[in-house]
């Protein structure tokens, strides 16, 4: 028998609704890396204590699985090419060190302080590339020190070549990167960005290079595009096989595409919690049950006229092909040209595929740790039906929104209590530490596994791409986190602030 | 029958019968209700006709566009309507998923717009989804659009209000079905069908089938998304229920096979929703009931659909001359040589990779053929005589080894396979050349 949906939808004759009460999950996908780092709870208690809250952990091992499942799925397509690390995704210098000592690994640096960051750890030149939008002073530096420019202007072209021919540098090694590209048959409407060079201009950024052929080395060419929309991706890459192609006809040497990164991240464990919950959000802007969020929040969705209207601003957490595994999907998708796969097409004309991720690097790279300040309301414990403020359930934080923006990038996931309380799931508001009312860590009312108690820590597991140190400020001067790395010791964690960690402590010195 | 124009051919379907031993229901009369023989293909012929006939008059003197947000049928006969009156039609969609309707659409002469992914880093300041941001251009005066609107446009229901429930009780001798069965897009034919029954007889029972949620039956909602549409009034329906792309395969299956009927994933989810539905009634019944559900288009445009979600469907036998019929001893043992060899090698060399990549940079003499018309041409023999010499050439050699190895057991004495494949032949500096 199917599932039978009467019951959510009203009769003409007017049978009254039974609201679905039970709690509403959303269980983060937790690692076995992840999950032996929480199992400390001693260590983690101590290092909040003795460092204050909040508390950003990093696992540089959690890397090496990362890049690993990358190059697999390299290996699968028969490629080359680099694996380059977008360094915007997280501050740490522990996490880029680790990098490092991986000889093949790449970086993306996208300013003038994370590129010093990156040659300060040991990544020689030829595994930097420099991308987005840049100034002169990072310019000079990035020919200095011969790394790679993707760059992201035709005027940026020319201001490299005048830095260099200014200062007799020698020749940089340049990629271009492409924006809008044209798809044929079905238009494909992409959101505008501002980065790249349009690729209409093709010509024109080819002859740009060529003109300052003594200063620039054409390498390849590239683009970034922030949708998780696979055909809009297909159709920029098959535009970066012809920009080579002509490249080519011109009788250049470039031999690299970078695909740019946004492979994303699955960060729930479970597809049916995610399935109930975003149903269920529906049925409340609706007003067909009890409010979920703050104020009714919808998260993009409206009621208007009682029709669902607006869309869903929420990260789709629940995204069981990601990462490597959405790499390995685009490469098997058929160019919507040529119509052949475009890792084929890639192979077939020998060229490199470079990408840049982010987010899909850091999976599961990080956590960070919040104490309890105060608990309030709710007291009766359980799942409660009515939306009296009295009886919310309030859970206040030593840290503030800015420190953990999973709401801010519209990524929902229950955080993990770390306390002796007993369990016994409840629903709880998260509040921060700036006296504002807007300083929800999140606006979603998260279930939680037991009742913390003032003194108890709350988890943000699965949080170093992008949550942990992106958007962090010193507003009301409330302390930044301090950031420290957590690595395999002789037996077990051991730990070291984040700007100490260097990867060669005594586990790795063995191995 | 004589008409003028195909638009009067819209409408008028037959309502069939359903045989009893293919449902099984021993106190229900099953009927369906033929709206696959409309002339563009499909029951959206009326609403598109309902919805266009008051705007064509103007749009035509302006020279508008007819814009609608459709994926599919909706598209399709308004896309037949608007080149009859000489004008164009656009398509906006993020849902245009089954291939051989864009490529239909396209043929018909109709331009698709499709609609950009969500973003990978969320922008907080783009407060507005890309579909509202369409909608607003589309609505303001003097776009050169004219937008037909179905998802909120009353005349989608009225076209059944007047037409297809109208039919129904005609065709049932001035009786309302006891049930009514229908999948819901924009609502609009169930929606208007259940209206007109009411009439007759306000005890219809009315039945909504959508689709299970992150399930894609193409044309119709899932059980989220029809809360986005205009039309969509939940009071209409004694039950919503879900069907899922399997339950649809299978109903489809039942009615190609067993009723001589072609019908499309949405009737045969209508037929399996309804026989579903209905068989717990069944057996609680001790008088004569009937029942209607209906059968929105034909099977043909969506064999994509169906090869991807039942392949075993179009199993076919094995061909001779395949390279997956190799085995790892013969691929291992190919005949190769290294780039040394090659260097000297004056036979034939044949390029299997992709024309472009050919075209860029090859070894010089070397023919292309790329290896899907390669390994078609193998299925048919050998291309070539025994005779010749013969290098193959792939990107990596891994290819080119097992076609080596089929050609070797297909009696080819000197086929060659060149190790490492093209890249190695880069890496080691040999020439490469284009023409
Ligand atoms: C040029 C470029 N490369 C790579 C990335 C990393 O993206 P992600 O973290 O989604 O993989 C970004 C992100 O903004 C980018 O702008
Ligand atoms: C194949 C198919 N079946 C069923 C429907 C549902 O019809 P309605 O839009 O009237 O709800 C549609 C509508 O687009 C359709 O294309």
């Amino acid at each position: 028998m199917s599932t039978l949906l009467t019951d959510l939808l009203k009769r003409p004759s007017g049978e009254s609704l039974v609201p679905d009460l039970r709690p509403l999950q959303l269980t983060p996908k937790i690692d076995p890396i992840t999950q032996s780092v929480l199992a400390e709870d001693a260590v983690l208690r101590q290092l909040v204590d003795g460092l204050g809250s909040p508390l950003n952990i990093v696992l540089p091992e959690a890397l090496d699985t990362n890049v690993e499942a990358f190059r697999a799925v390299y290996r699968q397509h028969r490629l080359r090419g680099r694996v380059y690390f977008a360094h915007k995704a997280n501050r740490s210098v522990a996490l880029v060190r680790h990098l490092a000592a991986d000889a093949e690994a790449g970086i993306d640096v996208a300013s003038l302080a994370e590129l010093q960051a990156a040659l300060s750890a040991g990544f020689a030149p030829e595994r930097i590339v420099a991308t987005g939008p840049k100034n002169r002073e990072f310019l000079w530096l990035a020919a200095l020190s011969g790394i790679i420019v993707n760059a992201d202007s035709l005027d940026e072209l020319s201001e490299l070549a005048a830095v260099i021919a200014a200062r007799r540098l020698p020749r940089a090694r340049i990629m271009v990167r492409f924006s809008e590209f044209a798809s044929h048959g079905v238009q494909l409407v992409s959101r505008r960005s501002r980065f790249g060079v349009p690729f209409a201009q093709l010509a024109e950024a080819l002859d740009r290079v060529d003109k300052h052929a003594n200063q620039l080395d054409l390498v390849g060419v590239s683009y970034h595009l922030d949708t998780i929309g696979l055909p809009e991706k297909a159709v920029a890459l098959e535009g970066c096989l012809a920009a080579l192609d002509a490249c080519r006809r011109r009788g250049g040497t470039a031999w690299s595409l970078d695909i740019g990164g946004g492979f994303g991240v699955n960060y729930l464990a479970d597809g049916r919690e995610w399935e109930r919950y975003t149903s269920e959000l529906a049925q409340a802007v609706l007003g067909r049950r009890a409010p979920m969020t703050w104020n009714g929040h919808g998260y993009g969705l409206r009621n208007e006229a009682g029709t669902l209207r607006g869309s869903l601003g929420l990260y789709p957490a629940y995204r069981p092909i990601s990462g490597p595994g959405y790499l390995d999907q685009l490469l098997r998708a058929a160019a919507p040209g040529q119509r052949r796969p475009l890792g084929t097409l890639l192979l077939d004309s020998m060229y490199d595929l470079d990408i840049e991720p982010g987010r899909a690097l850091l999976d599961q790279c990080g956590l960070v740790l919040a104490r309890v300040l105060e608990v309030r309301g709710g007291e009766d414990g359980g799942a409660n039906p009515d939306h009296g403020d009295q009886r919310e359930t309030l859970v206040r934080l030593d840290l503030n929104a800015r420190d953990i923006s999973l709401e801010e990038h519209g990524v929902l996931m229950d955080p993990v209590v770390i306390s002796a309380a007993p369990p016994g799931p409840i629903e709880a508001y998260l509040l921060g530490n700036l006296c504002l009312e807007s300083d929800l860590i999140t606006r979603r009312k998260v279930v939680l596994s037991r009742r913390p108690r003032p003194g108890d820590l709350l988890a943000f597991v699965n949080t170093a791409g992008y949550f942990m140190d992106f958007s962090a400020t010193r507003a009301l001067h409330q302390p930044i986190a301090r950031k420290v790395a957590l690595f395999q010791g002789g037996d077990g964690w051991s730990w070291c602030l984040d700007e100490h960690y260097w990867p060669v402590h005594e586990r790795a010195e063995a191995a | 029958m004589r008409f003028d124009d195909m638009t009067e051919a819209i409408g008028n379907t037959p309502l069939v019968r359903i045989d009893p031993a293919v449902h099984g229901l021993i106190n229900i009369d099953l009927y369906a209700k033929m709206e696959l023989l409309n002339p563009f293909g499909s029951l959206k012929d009326r609403a598109a006709w309902q919805m266009a006939r008051p705007l064509l008059a103007g749009a035509a003197d302006r020279g508008d566009t007819v814009v609608e947000l459709s994926s599919g049928n909706t598209a399709k006969a308004l896309a037949m309507l608007a080149g009859m009156h000489g004008l164009k039609f656009k398509s906006v969609t993020n849902r245009m998923k089954v291939p051989e309707i864009k490529d239909l659409l396209l043929l018909l002469g109709a331009e698709i717009d499709e609609l950009p992914g969500q973003a990978e880093c969320l922008d907080p300041t783009d407060t507005e989804d890309p579909l509202s941001r369409m909608h607003r251009t589309l609505t303001s005066n003097g776009s050169g659009y004219v937008h037909t609107d179905q998802y909120f446009n009353e005349l989608n229901v009225e076209a059944h209000l007047h037409g297809t429930g109208p039919e129904i009780v005609k065709d049932l001798d001035g009786r309302a079905p006891d049930y009514f069965i229908a999948c819901v897009g924009t609502a609009g034919s169930s929606t208007g069908v259940a209206r007109a029954l009411r009439q007759h007889d306000p005890d219809v029972r009315v039945l909504g089938l959508v689709a299970a949620k992150s399930d894609f039956i193409p044309g119709i909602r899932t059980i989220d998304e029809v809360h986005e549409v205009g039309l969509f009034d939940p009071g209409v329906y004694d039950t919503i229920e879900t069907i899922t792309s399997d339950d649809a395969i299978d109903g489809l299956l039942t009615l190609v096979r067993r009723c001589g009927t072609p019908a499309g994933p949405t009737g045969g989810g209508a037929f399996q929703g309804a026989v579903r539905h209905l068989a717990a009634i069944d057996a609680t019944l001790t008088e004569r009931r009937t029942a209607v559900f209906i059968v929105c288009d034909r099977v043909e445009s969506y064999l994509s659909y169906l090869r991807e979600r039942r392949p075993t469907l179009f199993g076919r036998p094995a061909r001779r001359n395949d390279t997956r019929s190799l085995t790892d001893d013969e691929v291992a043992a190919a005949p190769t040589i290294d780039v040394n060899e090659a260097e000297r090698w004056s036979g034939l060399i044949v390029d299997l990779r992709n024309p472009h990549a050919f075209q860029a940079l090859h070894l010089d003499g070397s023919i292309n053929i790329v290896d899907e018309l390669f390994a078609e041409l193998l299925h048919g023999g050998l291309p070539f005589s025994r005779r010749q010499p013969v290098l193959l050439v792939c990107p990596v050699g891994e290819k080119s080894a097992r076609y080596a190895a089929l050609l070797t057991r297909m009696g080819h004495p000197s086929v060659r396979s060149l190790e490492g494949g093209i890249i190695a032949w880069r890496d080691a500096g040999a020439p490469l050349v284009r023409d």
